[in-house]
């Protein structure tokens, strides 16, 4: 007899629902928030801990597997029928009775051994193990990952993260509102503004204040400066992955132009620190115009490079398929999941994009090709954006817009927004202006589990090719 | 480092970074900066590496891995902590799982993420020290030894 919990939870997602997040608090009590697309309304229920113990959701609901491990990792709960417990952040070096949001938060003395951890491997004649990482021989991101291999296809990958984890949600315990953003903003580079959107979200409504379109229309302006940023990063890295050197080059050289246009329009080549509760960094619409003209310059011929390149285009085709029932089951988000047929976009559940009209765009193969096809559409559709958000913009100079906001609000709220590696959110509990919990829950930390089942199958030699098509960010899901 | 060089190797390290520290790093190969142009190049092993290049506070986890990187390059050498975090001033340092960067960088390129600008010049300043300086007269032929 399933729990009211299992129940719950189950129920949603054959709704068609989306997790938001599943974590707990240190009072013994877990939360999962379900986001409906059909109306943007959250629903969520909370669970007590019993004996350090609650119900597994994994075996109905894969794609919490990591979130309960974490749970289990962090703050000593058991999912008790979880059928992967292993460690997933926790490394031997951890104390056994360290848990840094269970008890202390005082980095412990770190056990003298090796932070490996048991890798799922398979055994059988003629199966080579290959491990990759923690560190790279290129400019990555720490990860390690255990291949098994049948010649030179991957049988399985077993993907062993977490080597990026510092305690960010630990660090944020107590620290008070003027604190936060310099610590949120930085969880990711690729996805700062989104992480800086959804806590100045998170700060607003439990102040009740609703941002007026002045403010509204800056802050889309930054996201999609910052989709543009990001998705622009992935499409060079694409072409490099199978030595396509001239247009990986040639993409460096259209984002440097545009990280250049950032710091003129906003001050910073990533648009660190540029939103705040009440408060989002402006620029004038013709300004954002004339940069955005040049993109286009330099986009359009570089697009009609790579799309003309049959060789390239055949290289990416049938590469890393992803299936829309994969991609469903394990939660994926963003264009990973837009890729492959879902055509969840949370801007269409933000009230702030609906002037802009935002239509998700999809794929249907599920492969490298389709990923990258999918950014480039979805990058010429952050440059609308951005030309018809313009003319609403205040001329130049711009006006600051920021609002006061009271100093100390209490409360519990889960808030999201598109970021460009897809549906990020934050589970924030304030108490009288200071943090009592919070959790980052981002899109790439469900996409992981994904691209582990993607490459099943495909040559070993063509992971980096997956890997970049995915171009999953570490730091957001490390944290 | 007591030889004097004139290039310089770099391998790098993710030691908890958030990613910008690397995107940066990745322009400086891209063609508006061009860092093998001053001699200066990412290689992919430690055996062909004259530096150690390390991003983020240094996460535990990372910590041992990041040690036989540096162990696996050959001596003389030297440590480059890019950006804040390295540097021990980022926003990560009061994390329980940070070592507080790289306490012995021989360089140190400030900055949340350094600019490729700016950091090509620090790297480029440090090259020129070994020889006097950015004013220190050219190396004639007969120099090579
Ligand atoms: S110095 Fe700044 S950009 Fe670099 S890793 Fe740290 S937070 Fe990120």
């Amino acid at each position: 007899m399933p729990t009211a919990w299992v129940h719950f939870n189950a129920q949603r997602k054959a709704a068609g629902q989306e997790l938001l997040a599943l974590t707990a608090d240190r009072s013994g009590t877990l939360r999962a928030t379900w986001l409906d697309p059909s109306d943007g309304r959250q629903t969520w229920m909370d669970w007590g801990v019993s004996g350090g113990r609650f119900p597994s959701l994994s075996v109905v609901l894969p794609e919490v597997a990591w979130d309960e491990r974490e749970i289990h990792d962090l703050f000593g709960y058991l999912p008790e029928g979880h059928p992967d417990l292993r460690p997933l952040v926790r490394t031997p070096r951890w104390p056994t009775t360290f848990l840094p949001l269970g008890g202390s938060r005082r980095p412990p003395l770190w056990r003298e051994v090796e932070p490996d951890l048991p890798a799922l491997q398979v055994q059988g004649e003629g199966v080579t193990i290959m491990k990759v990482g923690p560190t790279h021989a290129g400019i990555i991101e720490s990860g390690h990952f255990v291949f098994s291999l049948i010649g030179e296809n991957i049988l399985h990958l077993d993907v062993h993260l977490f080597q990026n984890h510092r305690g960010l949600e630990t660090l944020l315990e107590g620290e008070t509102l003027d604190a936060v953003p310099r610590v949120v903003g930085r969880t990711c580079a690729a996805d700062t503004v989104s992480h800086q959107t959804n806590w100045a979200l998170a700060v607003e409504h439990l102040s009740d204040f609703t941002a007026p379109p002045a403010l509204t229309r800056q802050r889309v302006v930054l996201l999609e400066a910052e989709r543009v940023l990001s998705h622009l990063n992935d499409l060079a890295q694409i072409p490099a992955g199978v030595g396509f050197q001239v247009a990986h080059q040639r993409a460096l050289s259209i984002k440097e132009y545009w990280q250049r246009c950032l710091k003129a329009l906003f001050g910073h080549r990533f648009l660190f620190d540029t939103v705040r509760p009440g408060w989002a960094k402006a620029t004038s619409g013709e300004a954002l115009v004339e940069a955005v003209r040049g993109l286009r310059q330099r986009f359009g011929p570089w697009r009609r490079l790579v799309e003309g390149h049959v060789g390239f285009q055949d290289r990416m085709r049938g590469v890393g398929v992803t299936s829309l029932s994969q991609v469903i089951r394990l939660g994926a988000q963003g264009v990973a999941a837009r890729a492959a047929g879902k055509p969840f976009d949370a801007r269409q559940m933000l009230p702030w994009y609906g002037e802009f009209e935002v239509k998700p765009v999809t794929g249907v193969e599920g492969d490298v090709k389709a990923r990258f096809m999918v950014r480039l559409e979805e990058l010429e559709e952050s440059l609308r954006i951005l030309e018809a958000a313009a003319p609403r913009l205040p001329a130049s100079p711009p006006r600051p817009a920021y609002f006061a906001l009271p100093p100390d609000p209490s409360g519990r709220v889960v808030t999201f927004t598109e970021s460009p590696h897809g549906l990020n959110v934050h589970d924030v509990t304030l108490e009288s202006g200071r943090v009592v919990r919070y959790h980052i829950r981002a899109a790439t930390f469900r996409n992981w589990p994904l691209l582990a089942q993607a490459v099943g199958g495909n040559a070993v030699a063509d992971f980096p090719l997956i890997n970049k098509s995915f171009e999953l960010c570490y730091s957001c899901t490390d944290r | 480092m007591v030889k004097a060089v004139r290039s310089l190797t770099i391998r790098h390290v993710d030691a908890g970074s958030c990613n910008g520290c690397e995107q940066e790093l990745t322009a400086l190969t891209g063609p508006d900066y061009d860092l093998q142009r001053y001699g200066l190049d990412i290689v992919a092993s430690p055996r062909h590496a004259d530096a150690l290049l390390v991003t983020g506070p240094v996460t535990d986890t990372m910590f041992l891995p990041m040690l036989r990187v540096w162990e696996a390059i050959p001596a003389p050498k030297v440590a480059i902590a890019f950006g804040d975090c390295a540097a021990g001033c980022g926003a990560f340092q009061h994390c329980y799982a940070s070592h507080q960067g790289l306490a012995a960088a021989d360089i140190v390129v400030r900055g949340c993420p350094p600019e490729p600008g700016e950091a090509l010049e620090v790297l480029r300043r440090w090259l020129a020290s070994l020889h006097g300086g950015w004013n220190a007269p050219p190396r004639s032929a007969g120099d090579a030894k």
